[in-house]
């Protein structure tokens, strides 16, 4: 066999291979997605239809209730609910991880490293785990089916991590630009927010798109705290289609999708900076 | 005496009177700083966590129903623990999750070095693989346990249909309903979401290796297995230690999976610690016996954890050397 | 009128003291250069005049004021970094204004300024550009730029031409002395770098391990160096330092040979003292084959072990009481290893040690 012959088998062969594992990859997502916009006799039928004859809108208009067919689950509400307990407490989330960002990135201090790994564990309680104290406590407090006691909750869960990756962006900086922003007259405060803010804002973008998708995913925490309107959230509204009878498949579907959507288009607004977070973050401690 | 010799004098008052005490202050401001900053992440992580991980290992200790709220005051020692312990459904979830997470830790390292690996050899559209790569991982878990109930399906699922239509079977396979088969199918959906995490981080370390290493190996006569053995794995090891790190943080996260594709079942056999404490907890209302099981969950997560991220700074430290 | 003086300036690091109570005046628009080996306390002090660091105890004061606990921006000074800490996110002529603006300048002073700045510089060409877009001169003087433009008290530069290459760290070592010649400030100059040291500074201060060794002119520093630490780290190839012991108005060599003490340390020497000799290589020529004529010397034999041509001069290794030292050759021909010289060592400028102390023996 020849030597180039070789070499073009082993680049069809990688390729191959690749094409595969992105087909594995893509493919249960997007096959979700699919039927979202399909028909639920189509999803059901046997034998199997495999090229969709109809893409329709109707499942989307049937959970938010529009249309002549309606389902008897407040999307919209949840929707809300999502978009409020996300927003919010990446927002604090990240005021919170950037001042302890911050601190362990420029200053020395006693145990920093036990601090900092004390921190990490923290975050590695099983969200079923810490649920049931949590549960107890916030129905002593009144917390419980509120938008205020999920919020709470995901500024904790997301603080940890928060801080991580804050702290690596920070360390990417290095100490003397805001040395020599305070030897040019600025405050710390100052040098903060015109030197090392404005260089570390894409790297806490990441981090915030980070804390949003861990607070928009969120389940097993929010399937406790939660009960109604007032503050379930989308993954808890999921559960809604198969807690009836039979499986709206269709219905479940569409709504994969309105929890997918806004989680896509975040990650890959921010996606170089996500990586060159978590490594930097993590190795050039 | 030199005329230019700055003549000592106190610092003018608009900058406060210079007593010993601020003195102390102005001089320990750095010390304080990091205090002040870290303050609000500690005592979110106090009111948030650690106040009602003492609630619960105080539950733990009692035989508290929530159907019967005067039962928290009566402490009983250790019995819950002495009951998990001597109970065979518990025995078998700790197993079976320590197994589940031995199975799904290990596949997606190896499958996340070997897509590192392939996507590191291709030579053009790594961007838009790496961006591909990324679609599992904004995908809430209960959504991938949704989608692959969707798909495992023994009626409708894609798969089936799949395999039904190609003529590989001409029987529904029960994947959800037979106990290993759903065994199998959750461990393929966990492995579906976090095998990207292993991949990204890895091939970050790949890309970040640098080439004079890997030339001097080669002039010493390394094979192309030696060479990945001694010069590649040792230095994107930190990069799998990162993952592993991540990863264990939120391990529970399957709880999210299984809770929707099997919800424990069939008769038990998908049942892992933390569908097990949702159901003692909520389901049967049995909150003492639910912490303690939680408990025990919370204290293997942070060994995991705690595990990696020694290692973590282990490798750094030894990266350090290198550079 | 801005000197700057440190008195008893104390740093310590929770319990590890690194800077121990050092005393240094520095007069009005004088070019001073700490230098010494890495860690041994000269940027921490740089630092400490910055304000960039606390310092543990004594006093810090530039021109009549004590600035102990003035944070940085009190103290008008302006500082170029080792990595010149360009805003990479502002343009040159952001970066030069930066300062200005902060202090609430006008638009219109703050545009002048940065022209003059510009100007001195030549950097008038570059102020649209981001700091990514410059080569390593050109941040070097974006940097400078910086510091000259607020009309500080002082400049302070730390290591400032370490990340540069060899040709271009020597140009801007000469447009760093011009530019102090043309803008008369105090400067303060940090540097691991001896060159460097004698070259820019008025005066030399010598630092090792926290501790001021040595102040004063290059001349003086590399003349009359006070003890074996300041004599080897100064000048290049270092001094030859051999231990011997006083006998009879002789330094006599563990080998037994002997050489005579120089006359003018005559007085400084006592019978018996262990001494350490010291001769720098330009002093320990061939015969025919140095540079100047002293007045006393003493001729030795010696065997050239390893000959490396270096243009103008020849460095010659050999043996000498069973340790290395090093000659020179000026104007020289071929030497081949093994060749047997007779050497002129001249005693003017040979110096002598105390054995235990480190010390010069010279009173001064």
């Amino acid at each position: 066999m020849s030597r180039d012959l070789k070499k073009r088998l082993r680049a069809a062969g990688l390729w191959v291979t690749t094409f595969v594992l992105m087909v594995i990859m893509c493919v249960p997502g997007l096959w979700v997605v699919l039927s979202g916009f399909r028909p639920n006799r189509e999803i059901l039928a046997k034998p199997p239809v495999w090229v969709p004859e109809e893409l329709t809108l109707s499942n989307f208009g049937k959970i938010f209730g529009f249309g002549a067919e309606q389902v008897a689950i407040p999307v919209l509400s949840y929707f809300w609910n999502s978009m409020v307990i996300a927003m919010t407490s990446t927002l604090i989330a990240l005021i919170i991880g950037m001042a302890g960002g911050y601190a362990f990135a420029r200053f020395r201090f006693r145990f920093k490293n036990a601090w900092f790994l004390g921190l990490m564990l923290f975050r590695a309680v099983p969200g079923i785990a810490l649920s049931l104290p949590v549960f107890m406590l916030w129905s002593r407090l009144g917390l419980i089916d509120t938008q205020m006691g999920l919020i709470i909750v995901y500024v904790s869960l997301n603080v940890p991590f928060t801080i991580w990756l804050i702290d690596g962006f920070f360390r990417q900086i290095p100490m003397s630009l805001s040395e020599a922003a305070q030897v040019d007259g600025c405050t710390r405060w100052q040098a903060f927010w015109k030197i090392e803010f404005p260089l570390a804002r894409s790297g806490i973008a990441a981090a915030g798109v980070f804390a949003f998708l861990t607070s928009w995913n969120e389940f097993a925490l929010a399937s406790q705290l939660t009960r109604s309107t007032d503050s379930k959230t989308l993954p808890v509204g999921l559960m809604d289609f198969t807690a009836q009878f039979t499986i709206d498949w269709a219905g479940m579907c569409a709504m994969a999708v309105i929890i997918i959507v806004p989680a896509l288009i975040l990650t890959f607004l921010v996606q170089k900076h996500l990586i060159a977070g978590l490594t930097f973050g993590g190795v050039k401690g | 005496m030199n005329p230019a010799r700055p003549v000592m004098r106190a610092a003018p008052p608009n900058d406060g009177f210079v007593t010993p005490v601020t003195r102390f202050f102005k001089r320990n401001q750095t010390a304080l700083t990091p205090v002040l900053l870290l303050s609000p992440a500690l005592l979110t992580m106090l009111f948030v966590v650690a106040i009602p991980l003492a609630f619960s290992l105080y539950t733990s200790l009692t035989p508290y129903r929530l159907t019967r709220p005067e039962s928290i005051e009566i402490f009983v020692g250790a019995r819950n623990y002495m009951r998990l312990l001597s109970n065979d459904d518990f025995w078998e979830a700790f197993l079976r999750t320590i197994l589940f997470l031995a199975i799904a830790l290990n596949v997606e390292f190896v499958l996340g070095l070997g897509i590192a690996l392939l996507i590191n050899k291709i030579t053009w559209g790594q961007r838009t693989l790496r961006t591909i790569m990324m679609f599992p991982m904004m995908f809430s878990p209960i959504l991938v346990g949704f989608q692959f109930k969707f798909i495992f399906n023994d009626n409708i699922g894609i798969l089936n249909n799949a395999l039904q239509s190609l003529g590989i079977t001409d029987r529904a396979i029960p994947w959800l309903v037979d106990g290993k088969l759903a065994m199998f199918s959750i461990i393929f959906a966990e492995v579906w979401m976090s095998t990207s995490v292993f991949a990204i981080l890895l091939l970050a370390g790949l890309f970040a290796m640098p080439r004079d290493p890997l030339e001097a190996a080669k002039v010493d006569g390394c094979n192309a297995w030696q060479t990945f053995r001694h010069i590649t794995l040792p230095f994107i090891m930190p990069f799998a230690f990162i993952a592993m790190t991540i990863r264990s943080l939120d391990v529970a996260r399957a709880y999210d999976i299984v809770a929707v594709m099997t919800d424990g079942g069939p008769a038990g056999r998908t049942e892992l610690l933390w569908t097990m404490i949702a159901r003692v907890g909520y389901e049967n209302a049995r909150m003492g016996q639910a912490n303690a099981m939680a408990y025990i969950s919370t204290i293997l997560s942070i060994a995991f954890t705690y595990y990696f991220f020694t290692k973590l700074v282990a490798a750094r430290r030894y990266m350090g050397g290198a550079e | 009128m801005a000197g700057i003086s440190l008195q008893n300036v104390v740093k310590k690091y929770g319990r590890l003291e690194v800077v121990h109570g050092i005393n240094l005046d520095i007069e009005h628009n004088e070019f001073v250069v700490l230098v010494g080996p890495s860690g041994c306390g000269k940027s921490t002090t740089l630092r400490m005049i910055a304000g960039l660091e606390d310092i543990s105890d004594g006093d810090i004061a530039i021109g009549d004021q004590v600035v102990n606990d003035l944070p940085p921006r009190k103290r008008n000074i302006s500082m170029v970094f080792q990595n010149y800490a360009l805003y990479p996110h502002m343009n040159v002529r952001e970066n030069l204004g930066f300062g200005l603006k902060i202090a609430g300048q006008s638009k219109d002073a703050i545009e002048q300024r940065v022209q003059e700045a510009a100007d001195i510089l030549g950097l008038s060409e570059l102020l649209e550009r981001i700091p990514a877009e410059l080569s390593g001169g050109q941040r070097q003087r974006v940097a400078m730029g910086r510091a000259i433009v607020r009309h500080p008290e002082a400049f302070l530069f730390d290591e400032p031409l370490s990340n540069l290459d060899a040709k271009l760290r020597v140009q801007m070592r000469t447009e760093i002395k011009k530019l102090h010649n043309k803008v008369k400030t105090t400067v303060v100059y940090v540097t691991h770098d001896q060159v460097e040291a004698m070259t820019l500074a008025d005066r030399i201060v010598v630092m090792k391990d926290g501790y001021i060794e040595q102040v004063g002119t290059p001349m003086e520093v590399f003349s009359h160096p006070v003890n074996t630490f300041v004599a080897s780290f100064i000048g290049s190839p270092p001094m030859n330092l051999i231990p011997a012991r006083i006998t009879s108005g002789m330094a006599e060599f563990r080998d037994g040979k002997k050489i005579p003490v120089p006359s003018r340390l005559a007085e400084d020497v006592t019978e018996g003292q262990e001494i350490i000799f010291g001769i720098r290589p330009d002093d320990l020529t061939p015969i025919g084959h140095g540079i100047h004529e002293a007045r006393e010397t003493t001729d030795i034999d010696l065997t050239v072990d390893l000959a490396e041509l270096l243009g103008t001069e020849t460095l010659l290794y050999t043996s000498f009481a069973g340790q290395e030292v090093q000659g020179k050759m000026f104007d020289p021909r071929n030497v081949t290893p093994g060749e047997t010289l007779t050497f002129r060592l001249s005693l003017d400028k040979a110096h002598i040690f105390d054995a235990a102390s480190g010390q010069s023996v010279r009173r001064l």
